[in-house]
């Protein structure tokens, strides 16, 4: 019987190497990264620019290294992952995968982990590059050293709650178009596209309390040069609680396919 | 001409056989629209009018989009797929039938996701775009515009399998066109602007046709409709000569 480390291991280099072996992955993450950036952070330069240079407390600056962070944290992950474990689960995939003796759910989050890494660090590379020439030099050096491990936690946060997502694909044969819902509550209740800031009061603290915040808002916060470390204990409550539902559900999902093929 | 409806008829009725997944991802695609003007409100809320934009000129741009936009991934959904399609060797099907190839892959597939985008433009021009009767003539023509426009370049983009071999030049183009699409022009400046001019040409698909119902100028207009008609023309040309790089896939398909 093998170790459901060992497991995990192997599926997470599996991952890592399938992204770094092919150029065409690595060219099409780095440009989609850099374009969707650059959109993204000209608007908010122009929307600084007409408010005096600040927009809720954030510099046009900070406002640049915020977008960095938070698309990093967004775009290191398949975009359409939710609708391709619901197409799995349909398809039959999923039913093969129950054959080996190894956790489903674990070989795939190590697969996702791992590819995950290797997209980050593209990323991550051209996050800083970009915001260091556009924006200049980060605000506080040691918020912007919390946000590499909350880049990680998030995207871990994010990799689990899709896939609890998703899970919903055992029970109903039409989920796979939920991801766009679960992407646009990331969008903007989860500070994506914009500081939790600028949302109306009762809008921005109900966001504050939902995990989606966990995802992209605390290492945009950290990377705009806000040093709060507790932010990270935040994401990993969240990773905790999220993680248990998730092996929950899917557990039971792959019980029902049980169910239903005997 | 009437192969081709035929074909759509299919595709429409392929759509339409699962009636209630039809309509839910459409539905979920209205709420993914609501969202991103949801958005568009906070921002302006909080940020006021940005080099000439503002909230009414962006819910008319965002009407464009999402109408012209669905039209293109929604009524002739492969176009998107182009590049797939020749890479997989999904042409085989098209090969066989008596009109264009083109022109039948492009109205081969209906995807019900995006008909919810043309009922979300259409609804959001007809409640927020302050609608008179010159402003509609205005919004329709900016739709067709804005979706020959866009067809043509991912069609265009996607023809770059043929002589590439790889289809990522497609998918990037496809995500930036969209992308860029989605935001007033005005915000970029520099040689993001000439290339949202000219390579992406995404100032073409949104941004002067929504400056369009609200001042209508002939000249602009003129330029719109020469850049949807270059555009079409070097679509059906290059993928025209594509095709003769085509290597079956000896697989039976349905495009």
């Amino acid at each position: 019987m093998i170790h459901a480390r060992t497991v995990a291991q192997r599926a997470a280099a599996a991952g890592l190497s399938r992204i770094w072996s092919n150029t065409g992955t690595v060219v099409f993450t780095a440009a989609f990264y850099l374009m969707v950036t650059a959109v993204l952070a000209a608007l908010w330069s122009a929307a600084a620019a007409v408010n005096d240079g600040h927009i809720v407390g954030y510099s046009a600056s900070a406002l640049i290294w915020y977008i960095a962070a938070s698309e990093a944290a967004t775009i290191a992950l398949p975009q359409r992952l939710i609708e391709e474990i619901g197409q799995d689960v349909k398809g039959g995939a999923i039913e093969i995968e129950m054959l080996r003796p190894a956790s489903v759910l674990l070989v795939r989050l190590s697969t996702q982990f791992g590819a995950m890494i290797a997209r980050l660090s593209i990323c991550a590379a051209c996050g800083v590059v970009f915001s260091l020439i556009f924006a200049g030099r980060p605000g506080d050096f040691r918020a912007l050293a919390l946000a590499g491990p909350a880049v990680v936690l998030a995207l871990v946060l994010s990799l689990v709650a899709q896939h609890l997502f998703a899970a919903i694909s055992f029970w109903m044969r039409d989920a796979t178009a939920t991801w766009f819902l679960y992407q646009k509550l990331i969008f903007v209740l989860g500070g994506m596209l914009l500081p939790l800031e600028v949302l109306p009061q009762t809008m921005e603290t109900i966001a504050r309390w939902l995990p989606f915040s966990a995802m992209a808002y605390i290492p945009a916060r950290l990377a705009s040069g806000h040093f709060e470390p507790h932010l990270l204990l935040i994401q990993l409550g969240w990773i905790a609680a999220i993680g248990a539902a998730a092996t929950i559900t899917f557990n039971a999902g792959q019980r029902r396919l049980l169910e239903a093929v005997s | 001409m009437t192969g081709l409806m035929t074909t759509w008829r299919a595709a429409w009725s392929e759509a339409m056989s699962n009636r209630r997944g039809f309509w839910f991802e459409a539905t979920i695609m209205i709420f993914n629209d609501v969202i991103w003007l949801v958005f568009w409100i906070l921002f302006f809320r909080r940020v006021g009018e940005i080099r000439g934009w503002d909230i009414e000129q962006l819910i008319v741009l965002q009407a464009i989009l999402t109408t012209g936009g669905g039209i293109t991934l929604g009524l002739l959904a492969n176009a998107r797929h182009t590049g797939h399609l020749v890479l997989n060797g999904g042409l085989d099907a098209a090969l066989t039938m008596p009109s264009s190839t083109l022109a039948y892959l492009l109205v081969r597939r209906v995807q019900p996701i995006n008909v919810g985008d043309i009922i979300f433009g259409v609804l959001l021009f007809t409640f927020f775009g302050n609608p008179t009767v010159s402003r509609t003539i205005v919004y329709l023509l900016g739709v067709a515009i804005a979706a020959t426009i866009m067809t043509s370049f991912l069609v265009l983009a996607g023809s770059s399998a043929f002589y590439l071999g790889r289809n990522d030049g497609g998918d990037l183009g496809f995500h930036a066109v969209l992308l860029f699409a989605a935001y007033p022009v005005d915000v970029f400046s520099g040689a993001t602007k000439v290339l949202l001019y000219t390579v992406i040409p995404a100032g073409f698909i949104t941004g002067i046709p929504s400056r369009l119902v609200d001042e209508f100028d002939f000249g602009s207009f003129l330029a719109c409709v020469a850049v949807a008609g270059g555009f079409a023309t070097a679509a059906v040309y290059s993928f025209n000569r594509g095709l003769r790089r085509y290597t079956s896939g000896a697989v039976w398909t349905t495009a």
